[in-house]
């Protein structure tokens, strides 16, 4: 059974990049455009990481983080931020936030795939 | 476009020194309680609709190019991910059917056809197995007509015995009658018994004729049959060896396409890593356009305070816009001046 994972950033391009690289390591891959259309996608199904830009209109990455941890079914799952964001102060808010790790764009998907697989076992 | 919004911010800039130093030359301020805004023929006045009227523009042109880009780029990448799946499709339905169902299906064909061709194998065997006991029948025919001679000279014995009694019989008159008489019985006895003999040979002739004729036919049939067989056999590896070189010959192609589709879904990944800049140059643009857009205002103000003997500060648009940066490049961008790559990607986990 793959394992599922939701990406959620505003910028197409990235989304498809991180959806291309998930699939093509057998991953499930679910997407949002921006925190509060990802929030709605938080609706009890099995998510088993998220990987979010902290920039986002509507929601940002970090509120939408905060807003996931209050909800019990997602209250451990890991959270990945994917982000050009390099201010040290943006990362403190996404670890107190509850993320598990900061990823600078633009990334190699071998990056990315190796961070998936550091906090949830392939 | 820094470079742009610098060279026009220096502009005004200095058009608002130039205004300053107007208005330090006997130009009196604004009362309190008067408006602030510069009286017409005032270059401060013709400085801030100079602003009002290009920075909408300029912000429309830079959004223009944003939503431009960011939608062309995001058809392209939906168009290589969309390439990406079908090529993911084929690989795997090329794969499936030439490396596994196919093989399995030409290996169960194999041993089909090995078992039809043994079982016609089997067939020939009882039918050697049929013949071998056609040819015993044959030997026992044999058998058959040597007693039958046999009987038949035991008879012409008996017949010439009983001969010679009679003739005793008659030497000896009155007397031998009788004894006469029981030698013509077993002379008459041997005759039959000389006549059934001849009639077994001739039917042994015909059996052993009959028995020779089957097995004559039978060891034809057999030996066609088995020539028919070892044609089927050598028939069958034959066609079962095309099939094994069109099977390798299309795996051996479908390898090479597969090979190809996988170094074209590589080279699309990383075209659509590249892609990336969209993501970047987009939020570099936000920054550029709500600058552009707080410019109006900052020249208002400065015209506003212009009687406080204040200038047009590019410092504070300049603060605003670096309040706003996301990217290591963009401050590098704007504290150097020149043109800022990237930053390495960097992970840390908490």
């Amino acid at each position: 059974m793959a394992k599922t994972i939701l990406i959620v950033d505003d910028s197409a391009s990235v989304r498809q990049v991180v959806t291309i690289a998930l699939k093509g390591a057998g991953y499930d891959v679910i997407a949002g455009v921006d925190g509060k259309d990802a929030l709605t996608k938080l609706n009890g199904q099995r998510i088993h990481l998220i990987i979010s830009d902290v920039n986002m209109p509507n929601m940002d990455g970090i509120t939408f983080v905060a807003e996931a941890r209050k909800l019990p079914a997602y209250k451990f799952t890991p959270i990945i931020m994917l982000t050009t964001e390099s201010q040290e102060e943006k990362k403190r808010q996404a670890q107190a936030a509850g993320a598990k790790a900061w990823v600078t764009k633009p990334f190699q998907p071998e990056q990315m795939l190796s961070a998936v697989a550091k906090l949830i076992a392939p | 476009m820094v470079e742009l919004i610098g060279i026009v911010v220096a502009l005004l800039a200095g058009a608002a020194g130039g205004y300053g130093y107007a208005r330090r030359r006997g130009a009196r301020p604004a009362a309190p309680g008067q408006s602030a805004e510069p009286p017409a023929g005032d270059p401060m006045r013709g400085m801030t609709e100079f602003a009002g009227a290009v920075a909408p523009v300029w912000s429309a042109q830079i959004d223009s190019s944003r939503v431009q880009m960011e939608s062309a780029v995001g058809r392209l990448t939906e168009k290589f991910a969309g390439i990406v799946d079908n090529l993911d499709s084929v690989l795997t339905t090329s794969s499936g059917a030439l490396h596994d169902e196919n093989a399995v299906a030409f290996d169960r064909s194999r041993q089909r056809l090995g078992e039809v061709v043994g079982t016609l194998n089997h067939a020939l065997t009882a039918k050697r197995a049929a013949l071998e006991e056609l040819q015993t029948l044959l030997d026992l025919n044999d058998e058959l007509r040597q007693m039958s001679g046999e009987v038949t000279r035991i008879a012409a014995q008996t017949n010439l015995l009983a001969l010679n009694a009679a003739i005793e019989a008659a030497r000896v008159g009155t007397a031998g009658a009788a004894f006469g008489v029981v030698a013509l019985e077993v002379r008459e006895l041997a005759e039959r018994s000389h006549s059934t003999s001849e009639r077994i040979s001739a039917k042994v002739e015909g059996v052993a004729a009959a028995i020779g004729s089957v097995l004559a036919s039978a060891r034809d049939s057999a030996g066609r049959e088995d020539q028919a067989v070892t044609y089927a056999n050598e028939e069958v590896q034959a066609v079962l060896e095309d099939l094994r070189t069109v099977l390798s010959g299309l795996q051996d192609s479908s390898a090479e396409l597969e090979q190809a589709a996988v170094g074209i879904r590589a080279d699309i990944g990383q075209s659509l890593v590249n892609l990336q800049f969209q993501d970047r140059v987009g939020q570099i643009l936000e920054h550029l356009r709500d600058s552009v857009d707080q410019f109006p205002g900052v020249v208002a103000e400065a015209g506003e305070r212009a009687g406080e003997g204040r200038t047009l500060d590019p410092q504070a648009l300049l603060d605003k816009l670096a309040a706003n940066y996301t990217m290591a490049e963009e401050r590098e961008a704007h504290k150097s001046g020149a043109q800022a790559a990237p930053s390495e990607s960097e992970i840390t986990f908490f």
